[in-house]
């Protein structure tokens, strides 16, 4: 930073509260702060102006008329016309039964490598948005676990393991199977409110226990946590703290 | 079997997790919601068309650049007015500071007051910062990128994203303060 002006302490405060300064300017800025009452009055007003921005502007979810103008956009811009159907679940639908097909033709198939996570993390968003876009974001609708559950026979390696979570807020909407990297994976879906979570079984090929963390991708929440050789991914756009709850009632629920 | 990712799933992977950030950058540099989904409609048809451009770095600052791009675009054919450059900018603010018109960072309110601000105002104040202001502080602030995402989707230093940014907010803070009608006598 060659230009004076960006010497300016006044200037360089931002980038304080932002941290983004070296760790050589940080100091010199906060020696500066100590001795600079106006200097620090301003950062205190930057820190308030960032905090009710986030507080009071959160970032909007994507109407989902536009996702799927933009689904049918993508769509029919393909050159190479293919005979699926107009509807973009039936599209992914008939997408995952082809891979089925090729899976249990070959058993060494399953030995993928795992996804690295950030990667895995994106198609789960991807996969839980492209749902939401598509006319029926379900391709088996029932709140009944004994329909659910055997709806996926034959359409994944193995049945994922389905829980009534009713009393705990979350209602069973259904389910549907979903293509992360090769691998088609059953996702259940449920309802908080008004609100979907896709609940996608990827297998993990560990049995180790893993605690759930969380992330967030563009506003969608994520948790994920490891168990009985399945990593489970939650992806939706309610609260995290819906979402945690969602995640320790699917763990403690009885099978 | 898969065999290589065809252009549909590979769009569906880098694009589709970023969709709302770019709705909300559109929004907020074309100034309402139906516009910003033609603009982003546009973006991702771009995005469609180039997707084998996509090197796997940034799928996000790709996105956005692209978007940004789009958005420009659109107001050049709809809202010339707003287009306005980063020298214009300045010659504009060394004016109001010959006239001694309310410049940014003039007015010092309280941080209390600032953290009291309701969101329609605050949406008012940043729907009237210049494009170049309010597009480094709607990434940083709304959106959370990091100043070298910033300088990627705008394509300027990073002195320069630090240094929109801090003008961008003390005009902000001075908006607020003037609509508490505070320090202005």
């Amino acid at each position: 930073m060659s230009d004076p002006m960006q010497n300016d302490p006044r200037l360089l405060v931002h980038a304080y509260v932002d941290g983004e300064l070296d760790p050589a300017h940080a100091l010199e800025l906060e020696r500066q702060l100590a001795r600079d009452p106006a200097l620090a009055a301003e950062r205190e007003r930057i820190d308030a102006l960032r905090q009710v921005i986030k507080e009071r502007l959160p970032p909007l979810p994507v109407p989902l008329a536009l996702a799927r103008r933009i689904d049918a956009a993508v769509g029919s811009s393909r050159t190479s016309a293919r005979a699926f159907s107009a509807s973009p679940s039936w599209r992914a639908l008939a997408a995952s039964v082809i891979v089925a097909a090729g899976l249990a033709s070959s058993a060494t198939w399953f030995e993928m490598r795992p996804a690295p996570a950030e990667a895995t993390a994106d198609m789960v968003v991807a996969s839980h948005l492209r749902a939401l876009m598509a006319p029926q974001p379900i391709d088996v609708v029932s709140s009944d676990r004994h329909t659910v559950k055997p709806w996926f026979n034959g359409r994944v390696t193995e049945a994922p393991r389905v829980v009534d979570l009713s009393q705990e807020g979350f209602p069973l909407v259904g389910g549907r199977v979903d293509v992360i990297g090769r691998t088609p994976v059953p996702t259940l879906v449920y309802r908080r409110r008004q609100h979907l979570i896709s609940l996608m079984a990827l297998p993990s090929g560990q049995s180790r226990i893993g605690m759930p963390s969380e992330r967030t991708i563009s506003g969608y929440h994520i948790v994920t946590w490891t168990e009985g050789g399945v990593t489970y991914w939650a992806v939706s756009d309610v609260a995290v703290s819906d979402l945690q709850a969602f995640a320790k009632a699917f763990r403690e629920a009885p099978a | 079997m898969a065999g290589n990712e065809d252009d549909q799933a590979r769009f569906r992977r880098v694009v589709l997790p970023h969709l709302s950030d770019a709705y909300a950058l559109a929004r907020w540099i074309v100034g309402n919601a139906t516009d910003a989904e033609d603009v982003v409609q546009d973006a991702c048809l771009r995005a469609f068309r180039g997707i084998n451009g996509f090197a796997g770095g940034n799928a996000r600052a790709w996105l956005l650049t692209i978007t940004r791009h789009a958005a420009f675009t659109w107001l050049g054919k709809n809202r010339p007015a707003a287009m306005v450059g980063v020298d214009d900018l300045e010659e504009v603010e060394r004016k109001e500071l010959d006239r001694g018109l309310p410049m940014e960072g003039r007015e010092t309110p309280e941080a209390a007051l600032i953290a009291k601000a309701d969101a329609n105002r605050l949406e008012v104040a940043i729907a009237q910062l210049p494009v170049p202001f309010r597009e480094a502080l709607v990434l940083r602030d709304v959106q959370g990128l990091e100043y070298r995402e910033i300088a990627e989707v705008i394509k300027a230093p990073i002195g320069t994203v630090m240094s929109r940014l801090a003008r961008a907010r003390n005009r902000l803070i001075a908006g607020i303060a003037a609509q508490e009608g505070v320090g202005k006598t």
